[in-house]
């Protein structure tokens, strides 16, 4: 089951609280409450609430103030916005739709219809939600501008296989990418831009397409690939370009040659790898973030992988993820979780699995795993 | 709650209230700090001693600001670490790039 959805209730009238409370918390809400138009403002910022309820007539700052105040701050404007009155009076009706609120209730309205009401404007912006990223992810699908690959890789020797999820679903900062340098030798790339949905996903398709052209220059006329030749490029690009500078990125590449069993991978400000069988070790790199220095040093690291081992790329929404009780699984949780699913056949699915048991599937960002299995 | 800001001579203090800062927060910090920076603020401080979580695109607008201000002379200092946000400015290496310290005041001082 997903987060609970957040509504702060704003009401003066402890009774009227309390019902309200109660009912709303019945239906499946968390609720949280302000007793006026002021307190109520601090509860947005602080709470984030997914929906406002408001009652009109209240001290200090009464809802129609309140509402004025939301509407100033574009941050919370697109909060919905629901009025909870006493009395039903068309000007009072007409003067709460004329500030762009989702719907009315009246006080006295049964706990049902309330419930209903509430539940219609979750749904209603759930559909609206889901048309919107319809239409871009079909608009990207037309221009074949993908951040992550459909497929996985070939390359003899080894299994290659990643599993990608964007935060609820809307394409974000992290992608994925492989790229073939011949035969024997192929590339792979985690990247993960630092913020989420289409803001960060915008980034990361230039970050892509950056990588793209980096791996080109620095494995063309060269007698050995090198990963740290690679970013040395990236940094340089990225630092360059004002576009782009002010949006850091973590990445992890790696060079894969299967005729030679050699891996070398270079890091920049990303999530340790982990090299795993029955027990889990952790391969760090000392890059810094790209795009902040160009003094930035990075360097080639081998990793020695034995049959059966399998590498582990990961970006930071997986070691992130919390449970019910707000506990981040951290890396010797993910590690444990691993080494029990190795040995199945299906690991990464046994993996993932275990990710959305251990979250109760609220995943709060985007989730990325490649995974290198030496065959 | 929320992101605190004083002003203590030529030094912008950020402090920021917030168990978990994250996409949201971040906006908030990063343009309460462009008005600053817009008025002349170079040296600043950000205390994050109540923070138990940040997420990458906060700490990009850490990142961001002191890359901003390094170019004009100034510098960005950090106050405080609880062991999961210690962890993550070690797991990405940011803690080669800033100068951290356990107090405001210390780190006021280390700007004298």
């Amino acid at each position: 089951m997903n987060r609970k959805n957040k509504i702060l209730l704003v009401e003066d009238e402890p009774n009227i609280a309390r019902l309200f409370n109660y009912t709303l918390t019945k239906a499946g809400y968390t609720v949280v409450f302000a007793e006026n138009g002021l307190v109520g403002l601090n509860k947005v910022h602080e709470d984030r609430p997914d929906l406002i309820i408001s009652d009109i007539m209240m001290p200090e700052v009464d809802g129609f103030e309140f509402r004025k105040m939301l509407l100033e701050d574009k941050n919370v404007a697109n909060i919905p916005f629901v009025f909870l009155t006493a009395k039903g009076s068309e000007d009072d009706i007409l003067e709460g739709y004329n500030l762009s609120i989702e719907e009315y209730i009246i006080k006295t309205e049964s706990p049902k219809i309330v419930v209903a009401k509430i539940n219609s404007i979750f749904e209603s912006i759930k559909r609206g939600r889901e048309s919107a990223v319809f239409e871009v992810q079909k608009a990207a699908d037309k221009l074949k501008i993908k951040v992550v690959p459909e497929n996985f890789p070939k390359l003899d020797g080894f299994e290659i296989k990643h599993y990608h999820k964007p935060f609820e679903s809307v394409p974000g900062g992290d992608f994925i990418d492989y790229i073939k340098l011949n035969d024997d030798t192929l590339v792979i790339v985690t990247g993960d831009v630092m913020g989420k949905k289409w803001g960060a996903w915008y980034f990361a398709v230039a970050y892509a397409g950056y990588v793209r052209n980096a791996v080109r220059v620095a494995c063309s006329d060269v007698d050995e690939y090198s990963p740290k030749a690679i970013m040395q490029k990236i940094n340089e690009m990225i630092y360059n370009d004002e576009r782009i500078s002010e949006v850091f990125i973590t990445l992890s590449v790696v060079i894969i040659n299967s005729s030679q069993n050699v891996i070398k991978y270079c890091g920049a400000g990303d999530l340790p790898l982990l090299l795993a069988d029955e027990k889990i070790e952790t391969i760090r790199s000392n890059g810094l973030l790209l795009g902040f220095s160009l003094d930035s040093y990075y360097d080639d690291i081998s990793i020695e992988i034995e049959s059966q081992q399998v590498l582990y790329l990961i970006t930071d929404g997986v070691v992130e993820l919390r449970n019910n009780e707000g506990v981040q699984l951290g890396y010797e949780n993910l590690g444990r979780i691993i080494v029990n699913s190795i040995k199945k056949e299906s690991s990464l699915t046994e993996i993932i699995k275990e990710l959305s048991l251990y979250s109760n599937s609220n995943f709060e960002d985007d989730l990325s795993i490649v995974q290198i299995k030496k065959l | 709650m929320g992101i605190k800001e004083d002003i203590f001579n030529d030094i912008l203090i950020e402090t920021v209230l917030l168990e978990r800062a994250t996409i949201v927060e971040a906006e908030v910090l990063k343009k309460q700090i462009a008005a600053k920076y817009a008025e002349g603020y170079k040296k600043i401080i950000i205390d994050i001693s109540e923070c138990e979580f940040i997420d990458s695109t906060f700490l990009g607008v850490i990142v961001n600001t002191l890359k901003r201000v390094a170019k004009v002379n100034g510098d960005l200092k950090l106050v405080g670490f609880k062991p999961a946000v210690k962890a993550m400015f070690e797991l990405t290496r940011m803690f080669r790039v800033f100068e951290s310290f356990s107090t405001v005041s210390e780190a006021i001082k280390s700007f004298e």
